[in-house]
């Protein structure tokens, strides 16, 4: 058994996604538990997946399709998952703000945080201080992400903050900016956190998430 | 759980000749200029033995004046011999480099007299022990082909120079060695422990891992020292580079068609002095074609006008079916900078895709060649693997068009993680590894270093931490017992 949860962590590690769907399946039918097959596979592999991203030795593309596979096999185990069996990594809600229609950058965040375990929400491109406050209203998102791409769009991160102080909602979701124009003194000016890249967003996410 | 090995994408032997400095009429007209000079101006060979083989041969010698003259009938039918393709072998067979056609490979040279400190940056008289990590870096470091021994030991007598700086860099590297020599003794015994290591003699001479380098001196002349030394190398049976070295506009005339003109008849003088004594040796159609600023007299070493002749060269030398040993990627630059940088990349990037075979100096030579420098053999590392990726060119197939792939994405989609770029990723695109593409507070993070500087810092780690694969103990013992002069302590 021990062997099969390592075959797992192994296809995760190789974004095999078939390979990872076959060997959850038949480690369920050898009536592994779900958690099990979680701690010992999936997220062992992930682990190693972030670890080797790091070094440097896997490209984001692999790491995006490590965590396609790694998502396949969650999907199996969902329905024989316990209470306390998975602690969520958090839920984050995504944006490029009002006037910007660039994404790659934020979706390759996103994609990144889903692969570390987030649940995404992603409100796309040209999103108004409206919008963004309804969508807090109703995901409760612990975590607002903010994209900007040009010198004249990035104030209306800011605009947005405002919007979402005279809703009461400021306090109640932490707030991450990025983006090329966005500096860490400009997210220190308007009180939020800032990350330089993809994968310093993750880490910037699991330590608004302590 | 494994790490994963990757394949260098962009390996010696790529095919280039995608950029032609000259047209079929023009090689014509510098085939027909230099065949005048021979005849008519001819060259001077002060060695005797050298002076009778080509009178034998049928060229028109002048014993009095010491000149060679010679018809083009004569001179093309003579160097028909050399072979049009040479194998430059390495101890590992995976460094196997086929010097044919426009295929390009691209290693370092000599023989610089200096080596900038390491931890000071201070120039110091290079030593033996610069030999060695110059080798053993050169080793490491994955698109850098072959190694031309980077510099001369000053503290040892010139006899005992050749034997150690052979074995210096044999010992360090698996790839292939080449190498100027000294003295005829010293080719002597290089050939006799190159034997050793190979297991005979004819199996040397099948698998040649090495090779030796003896000038000509332009304007045309054959001296008497250095043909001695060849005929030296053309005895010891192992592969022959013969390399002239006219400066534009001081050692040749000031244009660049009139040096190749002069270069030409030098560099055939090499082979078919090697033809005449030794008909089929393995000899390579030599070029240092360089340049003087006629502002100072000052020798050129990384002006453009030296790429653009240099790349010239494959088309020259493959008019004359011979394959051809080149120069590029050194600099005028006193440490490894911006300048060492532009210059370096500058010829090294024409030469490659004009396809010359055997392109020389390309790594870690600064200030003319007269020092090395650690740090500029990985700067340089990371030069030599973009000049092979632009060597590849622009793959144009059903899987690089990939119209099933954008159709598969669609508009506003991403390709990020789609499997064609995962399977294309390595064959596509080439990635630096001193070149910093983070963003600007993680490059502050971590130091705020330069590329100088993390070059640096690559290198020391590559020496303290980087093992070659050393001669075999046995044969190693045998070898240090049995050559005069050799010295006894080589680095760990």
């Amino acid at each position: 058994m021990e062997k099969l949860f390592n075959n797992i962590a192994e296809s995760v590690l190789d974004g095999d996604i078939k390979e990872t769907k076959r060997l959850t399946e038949e480690a369920i039918e050898k009536n592994a538990t779900a958690k099990e097959i979680l701690n010992k596979g999936l997220l062992k592999g992930m682990n190693e997946v972030g670890v080797l991203f790091k070094e440097g030795e896997l490209f984001v593309p692999e790491v995006l399709i490590s965590a396609k596979a790694m998502d396949t096999g969650m999907q199996i185990i969902k329905p024989l998952i316990k209470e306390g069996d998975i602690k969520k990594s958090g839920k984050c809600l995504f944006a490029t703000v009002k006037g910007d229609l660039h994404d790659i950058g934020k979706k390759l965040v996103s994609m990144m945080l889903e692969g570390a375990g987030y649940e995404v929400i992603n409100l796309g491109v040209d999103t108004s201080p409206e919008k963004i406050v309804e969508a807090v209203k109703e995901h409760q998102p612990d975590i607002l992400g903010m994209s900007a791409m040009l010198t004249t769009t990035m104030a209306n991160m800011n605009d947005t903050i405002k919007a979402l102080e005279e809703n009461g909602l400021a306090d109640k979701v932490k707030i991450m900016v990025g983006g090329a124009p966005v500096s860490p003194n400009y997210a220190e000016s308007i009180g939020v956190n800032y990350s330089s890249d993809a994968h310093s967003a993750v880490e910037l996410a699991n330590k608004l998430m302590k | 759980m494994g790490r994963r090995n990757r394949k260098n994408q962009f390996p010696g032997g790529l095919t280039g000749g995608l950029y032609k400095p000259l047209t079929d009429e023009k090689i014509q007209k510098i085939h027909k200029a230099a065949m005048k000079v021979f005849e008519e101006t001819g060259i001077e060979v002060n060695d005797e033995r050298a002076l009778k083989a080509f009178n034998e041969a049928g060229a028109d010698v002048d014993f009095d004046k010491k000149i060679v003259r010679a018809k083009e009938d004569w001179i093309l039918e003579k160097i028909s011999t050399a072979p049009e393709a040479v194998t430059l072998y390495g101890r590992d067979e995976k460094h196997n480099m086929v010097l044919d056609g426009y295929d390009v490979y691209i290693g370092t040279g000599g023989t610089a007299t200096n080596a900038l400190d390491l931890e000071t940056g201070e120039r110091k008289p290079s030593n033996l022990e610069d030999v060695q990590k110059a080798a053993r870096l050169v080793d490491a470091l994955e698109n850098i082909h072959y190694f031309v021994i980077s510099c001369f030991p000053n503290e040892l007598e010139k006899e005992n120079i050749d034997v150690n700086r052979f074995y210096a860099a044999l010992r360090n590297t698996t790839k292939h060695v080449m190498g100027g020599v000294y003295t005829r003794e010293g080719i002597e015994n290089i050939t006799k422990y190159a034997e050793e290591i190979a297991g005979g003699r004819d199996k040397l001479l099948e698998k040649p891992f090495l090779s030796f380098i003896t000038c000509i001196m332009s304007p045309l002349v054959m001296d008497k020292d250095y043909t001695d030394l060849m005929i030296a190398a053309i005895e010891s049976g192992l592969p022959l580079a013969t390399p002239t070295a006219p400066m534009a506009g001081s050692t040749s005339p000031g244009s660049l068609a009139g040096t190749l003109v002069q270069m030409t008849v030098e560099a055939l003088s090499g082979v078919l002095l090697t033809q005449i004594i030794d008909p089929g040796h393995p000899v390579l159609f030599s070029c240092v074609p360089t340049t003087s600023d006629l502002r100072t007299g000052a020798f050129c070493f990384g002006s453009i006008e030296m790429g653009m002749m240099n790349s010239a060269c494959s088309q020259l030398s493959r008019f004359y079916k011979l394959p051809n040993y080149t120069t590029a990627g050194v600099n005028e630059s006193k440490v490894p900078d911006i300048q060492s940088g532009y210059e370096s990349m500058a010829t090294t990037l024409l030469c490659a895709l004009s396809g010359c075979n055997y392109i020389h100096d390309a790594a870690g030579l600064i200030e003319s060649g007269l020092s090395i420098s650690y740090e500029q053999y990985v700067i340089d590392n990371d030069i030599l693997g973009m000049c092979m990726r632009a060597v590849k060119g622009i793959d144009v197939d059903d899987n690089t068009l990939a119209v099933d792939v954008i159709n598969d994405v669609g508009p506003a989609g991403n390709f990020l993680s789609h499997s064609h770029t995962i399977k294309n990723m390595q064959g596509e695109f080439f990635y630096n590894k001193v070149s910093d593409r983070k963003t600007r507070i993680t490059w502050e993070k971590e130091g705020s270093l330069d590329a100088t500087e993390r070059a640096r810092i690559m290198a020391k780690d590559i020496l303290e931490n980087y093992k070659p694969n050393f001669i075999p103990k046995d044969v190693e013992e045998k070898i240090l017992k049995d050559t005069p002069g050799i010295v006894q302590n080589w680095l760990d």
